[in-house]
């Protein structure tokens, strides 16, 4: 689609002398009388500072005057000063893709300050490369899609109901799909949230009943993800409601809400063996239903089943929990001993280590064990059971009767997570959790472009911190929704149908899911999806048919620019 | 290797945009002095570089190539980099294959914070090259028998089963999951070389032939390879329709090129 | 699309800038404030980041000159928040733009004026330890491209001497009578996001920070080890520009302490020391690093494997105990440290060449006035308060101002960053809940 040549190009450069920081080391003039005997240059001309407004106009003026259909300038980095040289060329009518710089200042008159020589010879290469490549410039149109304002939320905890009532509340349309019967997530389970101590059942209800109150929020339980095609803006998805039936919907983003579940520590500390193993979640639940009597020893061991051979990872919110819930013993039961094995706590922030010290002055008694000595559970002749752990501090082994022992065992991914994942074409991560687009700066993307996540489903969240990254969710869904129509740079990497013989390593390589491999009546072919492609050309440089070209880089144009280089020699 | 006296090397530089062409910048806004050797064009990501289009820039007579990324990991369109590090490195070997030094293509990574560190890569680049003269001077080839080697690994590298193997290495290399097996690095290295001179070999003996008929003898002394060698490649050649079997004169079968 | 309503961001830290982006992206009009002359905030003198080792400014600078070209955001550098009346939906701002001596409008940002002025001071950029001159832009990629004056070191304005770089300015950009302007604004919703400042460590007396050349900060440390920064990236020893052979790092120094600096935990030091114990690693692998600690605090994601690969591929050393001091040689400089070991019971002494502090995040000491301009309540410790840090975590008790980053308290990056983000839903929520009244 890309081969329409005009005629002959009518070239004008524009030539800065950047006060003295070009004009000082090139000799500008002669690279500026250079130029015009370029071939296709009909305009050439220097200018004190070509950024400024008079260098600006000067430009305008130029197109107008001159009827140019490219432009270059020869002065800085196109990373700051493209934008500004391709909007001036806009406000007169020449498409922005017309437009080529030559850094004749970074890469050349700042760097070669001695050789003056040598540095406008180096001028005259690179505006000439310009020459050759901007003779090639086409015209781009930039790819319109309708993005449909309306949003699925997959998962109804805490971080999938508050990214939707987020949404819903700027008038965005959101489904959420939870595949339990009741929406809640693990806070369903929760007795108390930290370090607030709100009965997690009150919130939880709130949020669910304005959920359900919402016009603008659908939601679907014991509902799964069946089908998921498309792309941002416009993916159409297929549920699966119960065994019953399958509803068809479109929408524009998608954010996986999915939360994580306890990994339940089978064969280790007794669990399962000895009656009075139990897990921390189960604690929560007991405290909740008040079944919890006379508890006189408690032990609490952090890290069963993370930061280990196999699950290396420390999975947050473990300290934060055994301290809430000793607290909690301790106000119920006052005389209740109960002593934390830890490694490291994790009670970062101002308010966890103010809880820390207040669960402290409760007297709740904290051990550091060492991984490679870890605690040992045994029962004992009169029924209780003991611990027994090496006390680093005083370097010796000491043991503990307790009538409950608590395992604070990790947050893990859902076992169908894998399945959600290769639906939506989003990865998972060395731990399981799903991977972001990049772990400092798009904490809630996915490199495919329309589809997020927050909370657990990301990493072991608190309840706090699910809902701001719900609430960070909602906001970068809220861009392509509100915009309605989505255009992207025309950088996209272009197919030659009759070529591609569709072997599928383009979509291997490409990691924002932008090219897939698709039947069409000519076989299968790798087709762009215009609206991801963000233009790195990695599909086009292995294509192993050479069917993949990228605009505004062509082979053409990066070839015509080494045999402009190279022209001088040859 | 005595250097060429007053040979100054020319030298392309593909810099991606968002760290080394960053970089390059920052070396300019530091004032960073380097040679005037070496002539930049920007890519938006550094695995935009086919590997033919390298082998172009030879073929033009330029003497140097660089092809400067994000340090790995860092790559803006996150893997991007890792693609260009597997094909550059087939580059070299392929370079290898026409005589020329490997070194002549340089692949590194420099960010947007280090504009010395780029300034002194084109330092010791432009140095190197000096040190290795002008490609006729490396390889002690007349120019145009010189450009033939480097046109025959272009289109080498422009194989279909070449470039489809790159593009895998990763995943046969690195993930035992994808495939049941899984292939050491040592292992994939030497099929590779081994692809690489057979694919380079074959086009060699495409542009030996022209349009006469040759036999395996004629043509191993045409393109100074053993007449083993070539017969396997004709066969190879012959399969895929490239080279036809023309019929035996005197005791050896003779060749000619397909479609022509 | 156009939205009507707009936003002011106070901070042009990575969070403001998020935060920003969000909501001009979405159509908003946004104010960026930002007291010094660029954006960029603590993340920009940052050298790598953990636990990816991304370089900092290579992540960060696109996103700052997106800001700068974005058509909807409005960057007000050097600028400051003086007076705010009003509620959700319809606050007024009065901002003060204090004159930078060089027309934003007509500077290019090419440097000249910086390269021939005479006036050398430390740069604050580099946390004191590079120069920078009279007229000056703070980092290479400041945005926007432009320099200031500093009046206080200027020859002029000390002098009335010099202008050399109003002479050589051919854009006729300095300008010496450059006035403070105010700038009246009006905003449907405002975000705090002005960050935190490190605790001087010299208050933690025993550790002999400002006495002892060769105890330096982390943050001084960003900048030894960064390639632009002012040492070319070679982190060498302030005595005598040594590359040290042992370095050790203090992890919660002013911090988790009851008594001196503060009580909580500044929460990224022990993995930002991780980082930089990797990052000398790198450069001179027969090193030896050690980071004391009390607690080792790697919950996010990743953050366990990169501690597990400092100690298994990079051998950094980590030794859990709390020094009680740190005593210098005077005629070598280099450093004992006397700790106790607390795993294994034992007081121990460890000579080093150069000890690195890692200092307690505080509230900015603007935090007061600010939060009183804006009637919204800080903690105890003086960082903002979020009216329910578990359940509107962005939300301070003032409707339509929200609050995010490392203004609300210690935070890494993407916490920050997915925060920014939050903070930006809750204002566009509070800007369509009060278009819905009206209309």
């Amino acid at each position: 689609m890309e081969h329409r040549r005009i005629e002959t190009p009518k070239i004008g450069v524009f030539i800065c002398h950047c006060g003295i920081n070009i004009g000082g080391v090139i000799k500008v003039p002669e690279v500026v009388q250079y130029a015009k005997k370029l071939p296709n240059v009909v305009y050439a001309e220097e200018n004190l500072y070509t950024c400024s407004s008079e260098g600006l106009s000067k430009i305008k003026e130029g197109i107008q005057e001159h009827h140019l259909d490219r432009v270059i300038v020869a002065s800085c980095t196109p990373r700051t000063h493209e934008s500004l040289f391709r909007a001036t060329c806009t406000e007169v009518g020449l498409n922005k893709y017309l437009f080529e710089m030559a850094n004749i200042r970074d890469q050349c008159s700042w760097v070669h300050m001695k050789d003056p020589e040598a540095a406008t010879e180096k001028a005259k290469d690179l505006v000439r490369m310009a020459v050759a490549k901007a003779s090639l410039l086409h015209p781009q149109e930039e790819t319109e899609i309708d993005v449909i304002p309306s949003a699925l939320v997959v998962g109804g905890g805490i971080a999938g109901i508050t990214t939707a009532l987020c949404l819903a509340n700027q008038g965005f349309s959101v489904y959420i799909v939870e595949k339990e019967a009741k929406m809640g997530g693990m806070l369903r389970y929760l007795h108390k949230l930290y370090p607030t101590m709100r009965n997690a059942s009150e919130v939880l209800n709130q949020l669910v009943n304005e959920a359900k109150a919402s016009k603008n929020i659908e939601i679907l339980t014991s509902s799964v993800v069946k089908e998921v095609k498309g792309f941002i803006g416009n993916f159409e998805v297929a549920i699966q409601k119960g065994d019953e039936k399958t509803v068809n919907f479109e929408v524009g983003t998608i954010i996986v809400a999915t939360g994580a579940t306890d990994f339940e520590p089978v064969g280790m500390y007794g669990y399962k063996k000895f009656d009075n193993v139990i897990t921390q979640l189960q604690l929560e639940q007991l405290l909740k239903k008040g079944r919890l009597q006379n508890l006189k020893r408690v032990v609490m061991i952090q890290c069963v089943g993370s930061r280990q051979e196999g699950r290396s990872y420390c999975s947050r919110i473990c300290c934060m929990t055994a301290l809430k819930n000793s607290k909690l013993i301790r106000e119920s039961y006052p005389d209740a001993n109960i002593h934390i094995f830890y490694r490291d706590l994790q009670t970062y922030g101002q308010e966890y280590e103010k809880y820390y010290r207040e669960v402290q002055e409760k007297g709740v008694k904290f051990i550091k064990y060492l991984p490679e000595k870890p605690p040992e559970v045994s029962l004992g002749e009169n029924g209780k059971l003991n611990v027994n752990v090496y006390h680093s501090l005083i370097n010796k082994q000491i043991e503990i009767s307790a009538d409950l022992v608590v395992l604070s065992t990790p947050l893990i991914q859902h076992e169908d997570a894998k399945e959600l994942s290769q639906k939506l074409k989003v990865p998972l991560g060395p731990s399981g959790f799903f991977l972001e687009a990049h772990v400092k700066l798009r904490p809630v993307d996915f490199a495919t472009d329309g589809v997020f996540v927050c909370g657990s489903a990301h990493w072991p969240a608190d309840v706090g911190e699910s809902i701001s990254q719900a609430y960070g969710a909602a906001s970068r869904a809220s861009i392509p929704m509100s915009l309605k129509r989505l255009h992207t740079e025309a950088l996209n990497a272009l197919v030659d149908e009759e070529i591609c013989s569709g072997c599928g390593l383009c979509e291997l390589t490409c990691p924002f899911a932008a090219i897939r491999i698709e039947e069409t009546k000519k076989g299968r072919k790798a087709k762009v999806i215009a609206a991801s492609c963000k233009g790195c050309g990695a599909c086009g440089a292995g294509c192993p048919q050479m069917a993949i070209s990228m605009q505004h880089f062509t082979d053409e144009q990066l070839l015509a620019q080494i045999a402009a280089l190279a022209e001088v020699k040859s | 290797m005595i250097s060429q006296e007053g040979f100054e090397p020319d030298v392309l530089g593909f810099l991606c945009n968002w760290c080394s062409y960053a970089g390059a910048d920052l070396a300019g806004v530091s004032r960073f002095q380097y040679p005037p050797n070496v002539r930049i064009i920007r890519v938006m990501c550094s695995a935009r570089v086919d590997p033919t289009i390298v082998l172009e820039a030879f073929i033009r007579g330029l003497d140097g190539v660089m092809v400067l990324g994000c340090h790995l990991g860092d790559c803006h369109y996150m893997t991007g980099n890792y693609y260009t590090e597997k094909r550059m490195k087939t580059t070299k070997n392929v370079l290898k294959s026409t005589g020329l030094s490997p070194d002549r293509l340089l692949i590194d990574w420099v960010s947007a914070a280090e504009g010395e560190h780029f300034a002194a890569l084109v330092k010791d680049f432009t140095e190197r090259i000096r040190k290795l003269g002008s490609l006729g001077n490396e390889t002690h080839l007349e120019l145009h028998q010189l450009k033939k080697r480097l046109v025959a690994a272009k289109e080498a590298l422009a194989q279909e089963k070449l470039r489809w193997l790159v593009g895998r290495e990763m995943e046969l290399v690195d993930s035992a999951n994808v495939f049941e097996e899984k292939v050491s690095q040592k292992e994939f290295d030497q099929l590779m070389l081994q692809i690489i001179e057979k694919e380079f070999s074959k086009r060699r003996i495409l542009q030996s032939m022209q349009g006469e008929a040759l036999s395996i003898r004629e043509i191993a002394q045409r393109v100074g390879a053993s007449p083993r060698e070539v017969l396997r490649n004709v066969v190879s050649l012959e399969h895929e329709g490239l080279v036809l079997f023309v019929g035996v004169e005197g005791n050896s079968p003779k060749y000619r090129r397909a479609g022509g | 699309m156009k939205e009507s309503g707009s936003v002011l961001v106070i901070g042009g830290g990575v969070a403001g800038i998020q935060a920003a982006l969000d909501l001009a992206d979405r159509g908003f009009r946004v104010y960026l404030v930002e007291e010094t002359p660029s954006i960029g905030g603590r993340m920009a003198q940052l050298d790598k980041t953990f636990p990816t080792l991304d370089c900092s400014i290579c992540i960060l600078a696109p996103k700052m000159i997106e800001c700068y070209r974005h058509p909807n955001i409005t960057l007000l550098t050097y600028s400051e928040v003086e007076k705010v009346r009003g509620s959700a939906g319809n606050f007024t701002v009065e901002i003060t733009r204090k004159p930078r001596f060089v027309d934003e409008a007509k500077c290019t940002g090419c440097g000249t004026c910086s390269q021939k002025c005479p006036i050398i001071v430390p740069n604050e950029f580099d946390m004191l330890l590079g120069d920078r001159k009279a007229i000056y832009m703070p980092l290479p990629q400041a945005v926007p491209r432009v320099t200031t004056i500093d009046k206080d070191s200027c020859l002029y304005f000390t002098r009335s001497v010099c202008k050399i770089c109003q002479k050589l300015c051919q854009a006729e950009a300095v300008d010496f009578d450059q006035k403070p302007e105010k700038i009246n604004l009006n905003v449907s919703a405002i975000i705090v996001a002005t960050g935190f400042s490190l605790l001087n460590p010299s208050v933690i007396n025993e550790y002999g920070y400002g006495r002892y050349k060769n105890v330096i900060t982390s943050l001084e440390l960003e900048r030894l080890a960064n390639a632009s920064g002012p040492t070319g990236g070679h982190v060498t020893r302030p005595s005598d520009g040594k590359i040290p052979d042992k370095v050790a790092f203090i992890q919660c120094v002013g911090s988790r302490g009851l008594g001196r600096g503060v009580s909580y935990c500044s929460s990224a030091c022990c993995m930002y020391a991780t980082k930089e114990a990797i990052l000398i690693k790198e450069h001179k692998p027969k090193s030896e690093v050690f980071i004391f600690y009390l607690d080792l605090r790697a919950s996010g994601k990743g953050f366990q494997e990169f501690i597990n690969r400092a100690k298994e591929n990079w051998g950094v050393l980590y030794i859990r105990g709390r020094p009680g001091e740190i005593i210098e040689d005077p005629t070598t400089k280099d450093l004992i440290i006397f700790c106790e070991h607390t795993v294994r019971g034992e007081v121990r002494r460890l000579e080093v060449d150069m000890v690195v502090l890692c200092p307690a995040f505080i509230p900015r000491e603007s935090n007061n006035k600010l939060s009183e301009k804006l009637r919204v309540k800080l903690d105890e410790y003086g960082f903002f308060k979020a009216e329910d840090a578990s359940l509107v975590p962005v939300d301070s008790n003032i409707p339509g101002i929200f609050t995010c980053g490392c203004c609300q308290g210690p935070k890494d990056i993407p916490e920050s960053v997915a925060q920014a983000s939050g903070a930006a839903a809750r204002a566009v929520e509070v800007i369509t809940l009060t278009a819905r009244r009206e209309g």
